[in-house]
């Protein structure tokens, strides 16, 4: 089993809230995601099996959903709004800041595991660009320090919790 | 503006008038008139999505086009699929699909029924304004292009051909209700494939390669085979089941390529399975008998047909002579053409002149003599297939359906689906309906009549009868055993109120049908299960054609009505008298099992069979080789070699049904006609040949030709008079209880593979891809006891035999209840079963 | 300038729903409750002249009386907080700051419509404003206003906090209604419009976040309050959500019809020093662009389509002459081509040779013929597909070609950029 009980108990109460069990199919796949960081066709049997919904209902929704990342990512998740108000303030350097400053090219992951690095469309952040959201976290008005900041903040969060 | 009528509308379309009924889509009005409107996301029996966006038309006052797919006509609407801004829009759209695909049409199996082909060169330009590279489409796991790729055992996908249509995925969810086939990703990365980790391997898996408007879905059956120009067509019936499901065989004159639905909307509304679909491979096979055989010190050798002829006539004229007729019986397979039933019935009875004759081979023991009146009554009721779109409640009993009765599956799937039918299964094992069912209540095995029982006493509890006065009611109740609801309902293991509430919906729907299978022939509640069923229609007041026990082969209902039985009814002996200018012999006839009974009491020395395998297939499988073997002489006609053949004296190589002309009657009743595709190979014969032979080498030619034959038949079948049932009559009901056999814990059931149904299919290579070899199915919690995991192999055992067979664990299983499928000639399933109480067997784990 | 939806956005505690009461929240529905039948209800919203603020400015009033009053089935209330067309972040600021307004609205709405069950669709990005409304809607729960006869009224209403999974088209309200119903986001055909049959079947109002959080005031405060903002035919305020080549960017609330110059300019402080204004994408990034000399032009639903643009959502994109127009197209056609659904061959299709074509442009590997050829296609997009986004891909995309043709035709001709685009990071 790769979800917890915890994680199964959040879907089965979701799935008391809506007329019908599959509504229930994207929180589902919400809260796995929470717990996991990423979502698999292993996750989505075991899904299918709590909802008692067809595993391959539960596969296409998640493949239709970007923000689900489909393969195992670093701790961090580090998405970048590339969109239009974002970049008109930006994006396109920080994205490179990043890149330089983690080492790795969007797309990529960190040797520590610690950052996974991608871009993303706009997330609603646009009046306080340019931002970016860390697994749930947004981080707006960015600057070079402020990234610097952030970073290092998340290395010492990570190096408490013992990597 | 006037409306005309009120249940019509008028329109023009391209300057025509067209009168058609409210609710139909522009589209169809203008196909009505012979306006043809390109379309590749729309099928008439799918629900519109207006996806491709091919179908535009312009409507007066509409300030954009409208998909007239999805559009449905008004009065006075003014339509136009010529205006140039259509004609662009068609252009735009063609245009659109063509980017990315491969042009590949000289190497694709679509190409010549392609409706993107058609529609290019129809309605499209010839010159492409993309200069991309096209885009091939890449599988972000294997890093390979979607060229070609396997998504089920028949099923190969290429993604850069797909015109992202989403007709495949439509059928598989909301025609079958099958989940294996599904679409993925979103924008110009949709890809249609499996579910992750597996294969698209339902059923009716054939019919998204047919309805996939180009080559993005096809089949190993069809491809690389032959350009379709360059076939013929012959209209056929699918031999393997009772549906009658219409195909169109694809020929040329050497051999058959594929078959492919005929759409008929009063049976099978243009989807079929994939037994229909791929079963008639076996017609190709290799393995086929191409001679006659004849025994010789022991050994089974060639011989010409004189030869074999010469003996069988001999050999018979002896026995009848001497023995008298009484000694011969003849059984014939449920899938014969009517004709041929016809022919063998009256060969049996005039110039055998013996009345011993059968179709019904399957797991059902008739020690007892006939099966009741009750029985036959509805298992002959005039039902209708397509009627059942009306229901508005089901109760489907004793039956797997959807490995029995795929065609009525999917018409009752449609009416959950459209009309919202309320659909209740009552069943020894969990089914495929699980998704469609109100409530799927699980009876312990062999428990069907006290299950009925249970429900009729609910139905009297609760006042709930029609057409049935109260003192009737109890006085039915009294004669019921068990004599109450909750004994009634203990004995099959289902609780008194989930039974109650059955009956209150059944009683308080408007037009409910009552439908029964399969498990009804191998259970022990056989005697007495049509007893309580005719009740329950009464009390319900289900009318007659919508109670029905239904019949399992493509002919059996033929052979009820050409009267390939021992006893006929007063009715139709006479009109077989009439017909043949003989009387019937007015000796008693004994049925399948009697007549194997009677081989071993010595009382009858040979058989002729047809088509028909019961050494594998007839319970109790030491029984019945025993008789077999004990005949003094055994005649048999087939395709193939069986365990039967390898018995006979003599061996015909019999035709299939795709190499004559014939008919089937199918589960309503309804005869249909099919074509030949192919003449028979080699020496090998059609059944009416091989009867009309031996009779003509015995110096008693049977009168009249074929078309004379095939008109006899026809009126034999259409002026069938069949007593209806009688709505106000009740029967007693005592069922047998169960039978258990210490140390024998298991129930087993014996039936269909969902993908094998009778030994011809077998040799089919398309329905070997799906599943190659037998297998003992169970429950995950037995599966846990036993401690084996899937395939692996245990040891079957009952009191009459043992079988090795490899596991499969299925979720619908629960509890004691295991499975084998009983088409393959590996296993001999029959050994396990024994005549008086289905099977019980015992389990053992083999280590390595 | 009056606010009202924002009265209380700069008070931390206004989530609370103590702090919600205290300001006078809770009070519309009991009014509605005790005083108004469903029918009344719709009648104010008509007389009132509430459009939606979701994009396309539907009065809201006239799509409450769509649902059918007769019908058996069950009636559903959709809040659409999807929130992510390009350059607008309002509703998010609204379900942080004042939730208890968002909820109160779906309410009175919902009983408008007798409906018994509502969702509020946020997009899955919004974690925080998602946990907002989640607690502000069992705070509700807990004093009556949601669940079982509310405030005594036999009047009953669940609702439930629906996050999605990233997907712009799921704030399309048919696709939403995929998504709610468990499918992938795709689109459907119209009609059936969703208030004939909508979520599961069954009639539906989709609205936007923003459109509801008025309805209180306008219950509090009466029509002619509501009136007495905004213009005629668009009356009340509107958030605007000012983004891009801005000194003071942020969510400003104002009069609808109040003058572009005033929000970019006086709100917003006009673009950065040392730089002068390009273009504006006045309503969201699907709307076409307004040159400088159109900055007088009042923000009303009238006044906007006059200018050539739409409102839609509210969302002001400001350019500088920093930009190079064929990286702006670029940057938008690329977030179309991800978004598209695929349901439909124009927009899936269309969308992604879009993309191909100005990305090679832009790459300076354009082609002759390629900007008629951009033209062409969107002409073949435009207006044929299931559901707009289709069309909120062209019309940026043809706006821009025609205003700033020339940018293209140099990036063709020279293979490289006349303004290489790059804002730097501070
Ligand atoms: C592609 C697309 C995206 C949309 N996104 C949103 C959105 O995020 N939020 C929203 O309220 N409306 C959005 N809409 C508009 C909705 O379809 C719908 O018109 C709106 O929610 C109705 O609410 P209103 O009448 O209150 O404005 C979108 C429309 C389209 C075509
Ligand atoms: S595979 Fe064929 S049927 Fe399925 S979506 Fe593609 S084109 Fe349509
Ligand atoms: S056939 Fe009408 S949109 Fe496809």
């Amino acid at each position: 089993m790769i979800l917890s009980g915890d994680t199964i108990r959040q879907i089965k109460a979701r799935m008391d809230r809506y007329p019908t069990r599959r509504s229930a199919i994207l929180p589902a796949l919400t809260a796995a995601y929470r717990q996991v960081g990423h979502l698999n066709p292993a996750i989505y049997r075991e899904i299918a099996r709590v909802m008692d919904v067809p595993y391959i209902e539960i596969a296409e929704a998640a493949s239709f959903y970007t923000m689900f990342p489909k393969h195992e990512v670093g701790r961090y998740l580090i998405q970048v709004c590339h969109n239009i108000s974002c970049s008109l303030r930006g994006a396109d350097n920080l994205i490179a800041y990043i890149e330089s400053k983690l080492g790795i090219a969007l797309g990529e992951t960190t040797s520590d595991k610690l950052f996974t690095l991608i871009s993303v469309e706009c997330l609603g952040g646009c009046s306080a660009a340019p931002m970016m959201q860390i697994n749930d976290t947004y981080y707006e008005n960015l600057t070079r320090a402020r990234v610097d900041e952030i970073i290092a903040q998340l290395r010492t969060e990570a190096g408490q919790d013992g990597g | 503006m006037a409306e005309n009528g009120g249940n019509t509308v008028t329109l023009t379309i391209d300057g025509r008038q067209v009168t058609v009924p409210k609710g139909t889509t522009v589209l169809e009005a203008a196909q009505s008139i012979g306006i043809d409107i390109p379309t590749f996301c729309w099928h008439p029996k799918l629900d519109s999505i207006g996806a491709c966006r091919m179908c535009l038309v312009d409507i007066e006052k509409m300030p954009k086009p409208a998909v007239s797919c999805a559009t449905e006509v008004a009065q006075g609407m003014v339509v136009s699929t010529t205006s140039d801004r259509i004609v662009a829009a068609r252009k735009g759209v063609l245009e659109f699909l063509l980017l990315n695909h491969p042009l590949d049409c000289p190497t694709c199996d679509k190409g010549g029924e392609c409706d993107l082909q058609d529609i290019t060169f129809k309605y499209g330009t010839d010159k492409s304004r993309f200069a991309f590279p096209k885009l091939r489409i890449i599988d972000e796991h294997t890093k390979t292009t979607f060229d070609d790729k396997r998504i089920g055992p028949e099923i190969i996908r290429n993604m850069n051909r797909c015109v992202t249509c989403f007709k495949c995925v439509r059928f598989n969810k909301e025609i079958a209700g099958e989940y294996d086939l599904g679409a993925y990703q979103r924008a110009n990365h949709t890809v249609i494939d499996a579910a992750p980790g597996e294969q698209v391997d339902n059923i009716y898996s054939g019919n998204v390669v047919e309805i996939c408007p180009v080559g993005a879905l096809t089949n190993t059956d069809w491809r690389y085979k032959v350009r379709v120009w360059l076939t013929k067509q012959a209209d056929s019936i699918s031999p393997h089941d009772a549906d009658g499901q219409n195909i169109k065989l694809w020929y040329d004159h050497r051999r058959i390529f594929r078959a492919t639905s005929r759409r008929n909307d009063a049976v099978d509304e243009g989807w079929i399975c994939d037994l229909a679909r791929y079963g008639y491979q076996f017609i190709d096979s290799p393995d086929r008998l191409m001679s006659p055989l004849i025994k010789r010190q022991g050994r089974q050798v060639a011989a010409t047909w004189a030869e074999a002829l010469e003996l069988v006539a001999r050999r018979f004229r002896d026995i009848r002579d001497k023995k008298g007729s009484v000694c011969i019986a003849g059984l014939s397979g449920g899938n014969q053409s009517a004709e041929t039933m016809a022919l063998f019935n009256r060969f049996f009875r005039t110039v055998l002149r013996s009345n011993s004759v059968d179709y019904r081979l399957d797991y059902i023991d008739l020690k007892d003599g006939e099966i009741t009146e009750a029985y036959n009554c509805l298992y002959t009721a005039p039902f209708q297939i397509a009627e059942l779109e009306q229901a508005d409640a089901a109760l489907v009993f004793a039956s797997n359906f959807i490995k029995e009765h795929p065609i009525v599956n999917l018409r009752l799937r449609k009416a959950v689906r459209k009309s919202k039918a309320r659909l209740f299964t009552a069943n020894p094992v969990e089914t495929k309906s699980a998704d469609i069912s109100v409530d799927e209540l699980i009876y312990r095995p062999d428990t069907e009549t006290a299950f009925v029982v249970a429900l009729l006493h609910a139905l009297i509890d609760q006042r709930l009868y029609k057409n049935c006065p109260d003192g009737r009611a109890m006085e039915l109740q009294s004669r019921l055993s068990p004599s109450s609801l909750t004994e009634a309902a203990g004995i099959c293991g289902i609780e008194v109120e989930r039974i109650s509430s059955l009956a209150r919906q059944l009683a308080s729907a408007q037009n409910p049908f009552i439908l029964a299978g399969d498990y009804l022939t191998a259970s022990t509640q056989r005697y007495q299960i049509g007893n309580a069923l005719y009740n329950l229609a009464n009390l319900l007041g289900v009318p007659d054609g919508k109670a029905i026990i239904l019949a399992s082969h493509a002919d059996s209902i033929g052979a009820e009505r050409v009267g390939l039985r021992p006893a006929l009814s007063a009715d139709l002996a006479g009109r077989l008298a009439e017909a043949w200018k003989e009387p019937i012999p007015d000796s008693t006839g004994l049925n399948t099992s009697q007549i194997f009974r009677a081989i071993l009491d010595e009382e009858i020395d040979a058989v002729m069979i047809l088509g028909a395998n019961p050494a594998m297939r007839y319970p109790d499988g030491p029984f019945v080789n025993a008789a077999l073997d004990k005949l003094d002489f055994l005649v048999v006609a087939d395709l193939f070699e069986t365990a039967t053949t390898a018995k006979a004296d003599v061996v015909f190589p019999l035709a299939g049904w795709a190499e004559q002309d014939g008919s089937f009657v199918n589960l309503e009743g309804r005869q249909q006609r099919f074509q030949r595709a192919l003449p028979p190979k080699a020496e090998i014969k059609t059944g009416l040949e091989i009867i009309r032979e031996i009779a003509e080498t015995m110096g008693e030619p049977l009168a009249g030709d074929d078309a004379a034959l095939r008109n006899e038949t026809e009126r034999l079948v259409s002026s069938w008079v069949r007593r209806p049932r009688v709505m106000d009559k009740f029967y007693d009901v005592k069922p047998a209880p169960p039978v258990g056999h210490e140390g024998y814990p298991y129930r087993l059931l014996v039936g269909n593979d969902l993908h094998h149904v009778g030994y011809l299919t077998e040799h089919c290579p398309s329905l070997i891809r799906f599943t190659r070899e037998p297998y003992v199915e169970l429950s995950p919690s037995l599966a846990a006891r036993l401690g084996v995991d899937e395939a692996a192999l245990v040891r079957v055992e009952s009191t009459t035999g043992r079988l090795v067979l490899p596991v499969r664990i299925s979720e619908q299983f629960d509890g004691d209840v295991v499975f084998i499928p009983n088409n393959f000639a590996a296993v001999e399933v029959n050994t396990l079963v024994s005549r008086d109480g289905g099977g019980w067997v015992k389990i053992e784990r083999l280590d390595e | 300038m009056e606010k009202v939806l924002f009265a209380h956005v700069d008070n931390p505690q206004q989530h609370r729903i103590e702090t919600y009461l205290a300001a006078g929240g809770y009070q519309a529905l009991p009014k509605i409750l005790r005083e108004y039948k469903p029918d009344d209800v719709i009648d104010l919203i008509k007389k009132s002249g509430l459009r939606g603020r979701g994009g396309a400015g539907f009065p809201a009033g006239m799509k409450w009386s769509f649902v059918p009053k007769t019908s058996p089935k069950p009636k559903y209330l959709c809040c659409n907080a999807d929130e992510s067309e390009p350059g607008t972040c309002k509703d998010r600021v609204l379900m942080e700051s004042d939730p208890h307004l968002v909820v109160e609205g779906i309410i009175i709405a919902a009983y408008a419509i007798q409906a018994h069950q509502a969702f509020i669709y946020i997009r899955g990005e919004f974690v925080f404003p998602a946990a907002r409304m989640e607690q502000a809607v069992e705070e509700a729960y807990a004093r009556g206003y949601l669940g079982k006869n509310i405030l005594g009224s036999g009047y009953d209403l669940d609702l439930v906090v629906h996050t999605g999974g990233g997907a712009y088209i799921c704030g399309e309200e048919t696709a939403l209604l995929s998504s709610l119903e468990g499918d992938r986001g795709l689109s459907r055909i119209r009609p059936p419009f969703p208030a004939i049959e909508g979520l599961y079947g069954c009639p539906t109002v989709v609205n936007n976040v923003e459109t509801l959080a008025n309805v209180p005031l306008i219950v509090n405060r009466g029509v002619d309050w509501f009136r007495s903002h905004g213009t005629e035919k668009s009356p009340g305020t509107k958030i605007f959500s000012l983004s891009g080549n801005i000194k003071r960017p942020g969510n400003y609330e104002v009069d609808l019809g109040t003058p572009l110059s005033y929000i970019i300019n006086e709100l917003g402080g006009g673009v950065p020093d040392g730089r002068t204004l390009k273009a504006i994408i006045p309503g969201g990034s699907s709307t076409p662009l307004l040159l400088p000399h159109q900055i007088d032009t009042p923000l009303d639903f009238e006044s906007v389509a006059q200018a050539g643009s739409m409102l839609g959502s509210g969302a002001i994109i400001v350019i500088d002459d920093g930009a190079c127009m064929v990286w702006t197209a670029m940057k938008l056609i690329n977030f179309y081509q991800h978004e598209s659904c695929g349901k439909c061959t124009p927009c899936r299709e269309g969308t992604a040779w879009l993309k191909q074509l100005i990305n090679r442009i832009e790459d300076g590997n354009g082609r002759p013929g390629d900007i008629d050829l951009i033209l062409d296609i969107c002409g073949n997009i435009m207006g044929r597909t299931i559901c707009p986004l289709g069309d909120a891909a062209v019309m940026p995309t043809e706006s821009i070609i025609k205003l700033f043709r020339n940018e293209f035709e140099y990036h063709i001709e020279h293979k490289t950029c006349l303004v290489k685009t790059s804002y730097p990071l501070a």
